[in-house]
């Protein structure tokens, strides 16, 4: 028989111990554990500076320390090793003042020379860095001061539009470590490389950073990145539990998980990322001369973009995970979007109307210019992307209403660089802009008629056309003042003209689509790249998962 | 005996020469091959872009790129790899053990099954055992080796089982076929009639007149293994050399498929003479 008393303290043991257990499982969670997720393809470099892919790119967020970083959720740039900074009314010079006691992943001290030293290499004209590039506004060298051990200020040759936020990109390198790029100032470092398999980044034991409580950051031990171009086998591990989380999520995928799992996946509204198409404005392509001047007229142009359905190649391709896009900002891009203009309306019956004005007419159902050529026209895309050839069909079939006969040629991706930057053989392209800058001046070698990547007609000696000389003109002033109003003011403008002249025919922006299991905890997915592990530092797995592993 | 060696040692080089230059010949003449997916990187600015095009520009004379490499290659200098920017020296060094271990396990294991399979047909001789054979192996033919590897994702098998099933029907067929027409031999039938045991015949009879073809077989099956490496390896995320051959044919990455395709060809030749050795030491001499 067990007496009252007994039974009272039992009741009180066990609530001790739930209790107890309650914090261990808490404390575990909130230390420890191996987050897991893929990457499509082998990192070509650990070297911060060198950085050209994704895959380099998620290891540099994870491991490279930056002065400043823009926030992924507010979009607002914030202190990391820099705990102040001073850019100057001419926007030729930054001075930062350091974080003091920050050490490296390998304990040796943080200091206004590593600083110095990265800088130098970044702007290292020999190192062809696409971080460096970006803040190569003018000709001549960059010179650095260290003005105290915490102190140092960066003068660059020519006013450099939005210099604190380019620092978002810029992992410090440590001047004297002899470990090189493997010494970090991120909350992670890289522990073992395996080619072709897998990255593992284990936490840095000096990280800087505290919670609120105090407590050192990161709480993972450790990150285990497998290098898995096959999407289908990511979704399928994802599914069985062995990996943690999709940056990047297919529509398909994403769709065919929310139905069984919804509490798995999240759309996190219109990225950045946009997809578009152009027309082959080059002067020596080598495509028929009646083409080059349909290609060339703004009537055809638009006519094309008004024949498109948006809102279908939104609904059925993305199955209602995409917006109609507007032009080269995306509506996610919260200060730069010029939110004066709307998206291209669906409109067969103007487009009609607009290529009668240059002389097209309809003929046994066929749409044919002045001289009798009938409108055909071919789009090459890449291969491989699901979504783009389907956007592709849809576009056949809207054009195909107006009398319009498209062929469509999905190649290979370098085959399609080759034709599209070298040989200028093809006569319509579609493609996509995968945008990590906030900053239009991201945009200056799209933008720029003498620039390479000025898709429609790139490498111009003198600009074609009065309003590409506009462009010029108002990238060039956006570029040369740090008045965030008057750099609004023109790159609105800018907006504007590629909305009306459509050198680029924007299609959708796509949402922002993961998958993070619910063992991951703190996860917030947001719209900036990296969408699901933009907050490593904070993020813990559940006790069961780590346990499990 | 010695010149015959020699002579056949020559042919493996000119053989392996050749090969090299024409997949060397292949990959410049393909689509794509001197663009650089970098060059749409709106950050980087004209020289950056120029000194990416410029890094190309070595490669367009092809005779001058193949005996730049064969220079560097005497000197153990095996080139860059333009995809991956390692040297390919320490690409293959580090790719190749898995490879090994993947086809050699998959070769392994396809050979005992079909092996296995067309002896016990040939001993065992029944009609419906035939057909089961017959339409287990023209299944596995009839899959592409890509569906395979895939089946051998989802069901979470071990990469080294798509590429058994991919040699499987391959060695099944032909080891069937040969047994077969051993086993119809009149002298077989006789030993069989004189009650001479089954096991007997087949290691006295039928294995001394099989056994050449079948060891050429060996020898054309390591090709055909290290043919169906590249899908399995690249479905299934194996760091083999197949992966590294599919990432350098799509990005068009020359130094290493010049690499790649001298290494499969010694090896296809090496694995072809080691058989052509086996039969010559096994062939019953006369006199």
């Amino acid at each position: 028989m067990i007496g009252r008393r007994t039974k009272f303290h039992f009741v009180m043991c066990f609530a001790l111990l739930c209790c107890v257990g309650s914090i261990a499982t808490n404390a575990w969670a909130q230390n420890g554990g191996d987050l897991r997720f893929c990457v499509r393809s082998e990192p070509k470099t650990f070297d911060p500076l060198l950085v050209d892919d994704d895959s380099s790119l998620s290891i540099r967020y994870l491991t490279g320390g930056v002065l400043a970083r823009v926030n992924r959720h507010t979009q607002e740039l914030e202190p990391e090793l820099a705990e102040s900074w001073k850019v100057s009314p001419d926007s030729k010079q930054i001075t930062f003042k350091l974080r003091h006691g920050v050490h490296f992943s390998d304990g040796t001290p943080f200091a206004a020379d590593d600083v110095a030293f990265t800088v130098q290499r970044l702007m290292d004209p020999a190192l062809h860095s696409n971080t460096g590039d970006a803040f190569r506004s003018g000709s001549g060298a960059v010179t650095t001061k260290v003005i105290a051990p915490d102190q140092i200020a960066i003068t660059f040759p020519a006013p450099v539009v939005g210099l604190d936020r380019m620092f978002d990109e810029v992992a410090i390198m440590s001047a004297h470590s002899a470990k090189k790029e493997g010494a970090v100032l991120g909350p992670f470092m890289v522990a073992e490389y395996k080619p072709g398999s897998s990255v593992r980044l284990e936490r840095n034991p000096y990280y800087w950073k505290k919670d609120a409580q105090g407590r050192r950051l990161p709480y993972l031990d450790s990150i285990h990145i497998d290098i898995q171009g096959n999407r289908d086998v990511e979704m399928l591990r994802f599914k069985r539990g062995e990996i943690d989380l999709i940056n990047v999520i297919d529509t398909d995928y994403f769709d065919r998980l929310a139905s069984s799992s919804p509490q798995l996946v999240h759309d996190a509204g219109p990225s950045l990322d946009s997809d578009f198409m152009w027309f082959n404005e080059v002067g020596n392509a080598p495509i028929p001369e009646y083409k080059r001047a349909w290609f060339g007229s703004v009537n055809f142009r638009r006519a094309i973009s008004e024949a498109i359905n948006r809102d279908d190649l939104a609904r059925i391709v993305y199955n209602g995970h995409a917006q109609p896009a507007v032009g080269p900002i995306s509506p996610a891009n919260k200060f730069w979007f010029n939110s004066h203009l709307k998206a291209e309306a669906h409109n067969p019956q103007g487009a009609l109307e607009r290529l009668k004005a240059d002389g097209f007419h309809m003929q046994n159902g066929t749409l044919v210019d002045k001289s009798g050529n009938q409108v055909e026209f071919s789009i090459v895309t890449n291969a491989g992307s699901k979504a783009r050839e389907r956007m592709s069909v849809l576009i056949q079939e809207d054009l195909g209403k107006i009398g319009i006969k498209v062929n469509l040629v999905p190649l290979d991706f370098p085959s399609l660089i080759e034709r599209i930057t070298h040989t200028f053989n093809y006569e319509a392209a579609m493609l996509g802009f995968r945008n990590i800058d906030l900053d239009p001046n991201g945009q200056m070698n799209i933008w720029l008629s003498s620039a390479s990547n000025h898709a429609w007609n790139p490498e111009q000696k003198s600009p074609a056309t009065a309003w590409e000389a506009e462009i010029d003109k108002l990238m060039r002033e956006q570029a040369s003042t740090a008045d965030l109003k008057k750099r609004k003011q023109a790159f609105d403008r800018v907006q504007e003209i590629v909305y009306e002249q459509a050198p680029l025919i924007y299609l959708i922006n796509q949402n922002a689509l993961s998958a993070v299991s619910t063992s991951v905890a703190g996860a917030s997915p947001g719209i900036l790249y990296p969408q699901t592990f933009w907050n490593a530092e904070r993020l813990t797995l559940n006790g069961t998962t780590t346990a499990k592993r | 005996m010695l010149g015959r060696i020699a002579r056949h040692i020559a042919s493996i080089a000119a053989l392996v020469l050749i090969g090299g230059l024409l997949s060397a010949t292949l990959v410049r003449m393909a689509p794509g091959f001197d663009s650089d997916e970098r060059e749409l990187d709106p950050s980087l600015n004209a020289e950056s872009v120029h000194a990416l095009r410029a890094e190309h520009a070595g490669e367009n004379n092809i005779l001058a790129f193949y005996s730049a490499y064969l220079r560097g290659a005497m000197h153990g200098e095996l080139g860059v790899s333009h995809s991956l920017g390692q040297p390919v020296s320490r690409l293959l060094g580090e790719r190749w053990p898995v490879t090994v271990r993947v086809a050699g396990i998959g070769l392994l294991l396809g050979w005992v099954a079909a092996a296995l399979l067309a002896f016990v047909g040939c001993l065992w001789q029944r009609p419906l055992y035939h057909i089961f054979g017959g339409a287990l192996s023209g299944a596995f033919l009839c899959i592409p080796a890509a569906v395979l590897a895939l089946a051998s994702v989802i069901l979470n098998a071990p990469g080294y089982l798509a590429i058994a099933f991919i040699v499987f029907p391959k060695i099944y067929r032909y080891s069937r076929n040969l047994l077969g027409k051993s086993y119809a031999l009149p002298h077989i039938t006789a030993a069989r009639a004189r009650g001479v045991g089954e096991m007997r015949i087949l290691i006295c009879h039928v294995l001394p007149i099989a056994g050449p073809q079948l060891i050429a077989l060996a020898g054309i099956t390591v090709s055909l293994a290290l043919g169906a490496s590249i899908p399995v390896e690249s479905l299934c995320g194996l760091p083999g050399i197949g992966q590294l051959a599919w990432q350098a044919a799509l990005s068009r990455d020359l130094p290493l498929l010049v690499n790649l395709t001298v290494l499969v060809t010694l090896v296809t030749l090496l694995a072809n003479s080691g058989a052509d050795v086996m039969i010559c030491m096994t062939r019953p001499r006369q006199g």
